[in-house]
């Protein structure tokens, strides 16, 4: 019997660690609006002439607050923004979709803001696409809106299951891109989850109402809660597309450990992306979430550091089926 | 390649093509044509000076709204066409108070660093058959108190001490005079760069 490799035992615990890093970005994308009222309250002095609402909110706010600045009004500009371009001590960090589509709407290289996208992009050549499982606020919903059909299947609830191409993708990004430059707008953030959710966010919160884009991801919702799971993520989001791209050659990716696999194929059940870890099948769609890891009864899943997938290796070795062509064999 | 898998190729691509810019045409229809109910759709200080341009370097992240402190800065959040997301300053709601922080903050330089006397957001443009002081019903004078460029922007008139005149070459149309105006149908405005600081009555 070969000796049997145990994956890092972190690797297990990454999902939750996941989890905490969607719902910290999101919560977020939520205070930072109430920071910026809370900073209109404290520049313009006008605490005796708020609403009694509006008052606890200044309450609440200047608790928060008090402990890290004295000058709530300049003093709380370190984190700024949404996750399609915000300012992060310092750093002004965009979406690499940002910088394309503005890009191709304006037909110009400014390079300021193009290298504000070199440390997603970076991180993005490693770990592939890492955004879209880890940060991006518009997955925590869409990972809950999973969740949500699957406790709705126990009540007869029968979600979508239908399956597309996942090359739509580039084909949307494709147009979007095209898009832009013929309109001369960046209107690929009109469809992008992410972008939709931050700046949502921020009209509903401190603008007094939601736009047009809350409508639009509410839609997204529906389509992946009837039609197919995570449905907009894989076939749809552009910036998913261009993620995949720039991920396809990542270095850190999800191996199968053929001789602590069972075949259980929890995997493939977990799996929000619909791939394949069962068969060795990643691909560029992978954005290292590590459910598959966290769900794997025998520990047969690990990070590895290459830039390609192996090849299908065969059944895992704690199977039925390989214990069968073994004893067949002998 | 026979013609028949051509014709079949042809014809995917083309529902695939369909199917992709399907997204884009649903927020199209949720986004319907550029149609202001503003009259003066003033755009942040610092903005390029060609709208079309602007439009192109905004990328919508909404940064300048999200540093103003007076949260003067809004957004085409349900109409607005091509310009959805971008934002725009009305001056009879809030006013841009020059900050200069929405310029700093801009990652494109749509909103590109200026000196406070060079902005050119518009200039301000003063209705006299309706203000107090120059129809004789009294005297105000607050468009000059609150303006932060003082004297070199809007001064009272020589002769009527309480009648205001706007210096197009000092104004830079940050529209506090707007706010602050106390007539119900507000003489003054701001207007486009290009136009005069006095309304124009003539019909054409």
């Amino acid at each position: 019997m070969s000796e049997i490799s145990k994956p890092f035992f972190i690797w297990r615990h990454l999902n939750k660690a996941r989890w905490l890093v969607l719902l910290t970005v999101f919560l977020m994308l939520i205070i930072l609006p109430f920071i910026h009222v809370y900073q209109t309250f404290v520049a313009s002095f006008s605490y005796d002439l708020l609403e009694p609402s509006e008052k606890s909110l200044y309450n609440i706010m200047e608790m928060l607050t008090t402990p890290f600045t004295n000058d709530p009004a300049n003093g709380l500009e370190n984190v700024k923004g949404t996750t399609w371009s915000g300012n992060f001590f310092g750093y002004q960090i965009s979406d690499p979709l940002a910088v394309a589509g503005q890009v191709f709407s304006g037909l110009t290289f400014y390079w300021p803001f193009i290298l504000t996208a070199l440390i997603p992009v970076v991180a993005t050549l490693l770990f592939g696409r890492f955004f879209c499982g880890w940060i991006c606020p518009a997955t925590f919903l869409y990972e809950l809106n999973t969740t949500l059909s699957l406790w709705m299947h126990r009540f007869g609830f029968k979600a979508g299951t239908r399956k597309f191409d996942r090359r739509m993708k580039y084909i949307v990004l494709a147009v979007g891109l095209v898009l832009s430059a013929i309109s001369g707008s960046v209107l690929i953030s009109v469809i992008y989850p992410p972008a939709i959710i931050g700046r949502e966010l921020y009209f509903g919160i401190a603008l007094g109402g939601f736009g047009a884009g809350l409508v639009f991801f509410v839609i997204t919702l529906l389509f992946d809660l009837l039609v197919a799971r995570r449905g907009f993520c894989r076939y749809l989001c552009p910036g998913g597309a261009l993620y995949s791209l720039l991920g396809r050659y990542r270095l850190f990716r999800i191996k199968r450990i053929i001789e602590n696999c069972n075949d259980c194929a929890k995997c493939n059940a977990v799996c929000e992306f619909g791939l394949d870890p069962l068969h060795d099948d990643f691909g560029q769609e992978c954005n290292n979430c590590a459910a598959c890891i966290a769900i794997c009864p025998t520990d047969a899943m690990t990070f590895v550091t290459s830039i390609s997938d192996l090849e299908f290796q065969g059944a895992g070795h704690l199977g039925k089926s390989y214990k069968r062509s073994q004893d067949s064999g002998e | 390649m026979e013609r028949r898998t051509f014709i079949q190729s042809l014809i995917f691509s083309a529902a695939a093509l369909a199917a992709a810019s399907l997204p884009y045409g649903v927020a199209r229809l949720l986004a319907p044509a550029y149609a202001s109910k503003y009259p003066h759709h003033l755009r942040p200080p610092g903005a390029i000076a060609d709208d079309d341009a602007f439009v192109e370097a905004c990328i919508g992240c909404g940064l300048c709204g999200e540093v103003c402190p007076p949260k003067c800065i809004q957004f085409d959040k349900r109409q607005g066409g091509n310009k959805i997301y971008t934002p725009f300053i009305d001056p009879e709601i809030k006013a841009c108070t020059l900050c200069d922080k929405c310029m700093s903050v801009c990652p494109t330089e749509a909103l590109t660093e200026t000196a406070r006397e060079e902005i050119k957001m518009g200039v301000a443009q003063i209705d006299i058959l309706t203000c107090y002081p120059w129809v004789d019903r009294g005297v105000c004078g607050a468009c000059v108190t609150i303006c932060p460029l003082g004297e070199k922007a809007i001064k009272f008139n020589f002769a009527n001490i309480y009648r205001p005149e706007v210096i197009k070459a000092g104004c830079v149309g940050c529209g506090l005079c707007v706010e602050v105006c106390p007539h119900p149908s507000l003489p003054i405005a701001i207007v486009g760069a290009d136009q005069g600081t006095v309304m124009s009555h003539r019909v054409y």
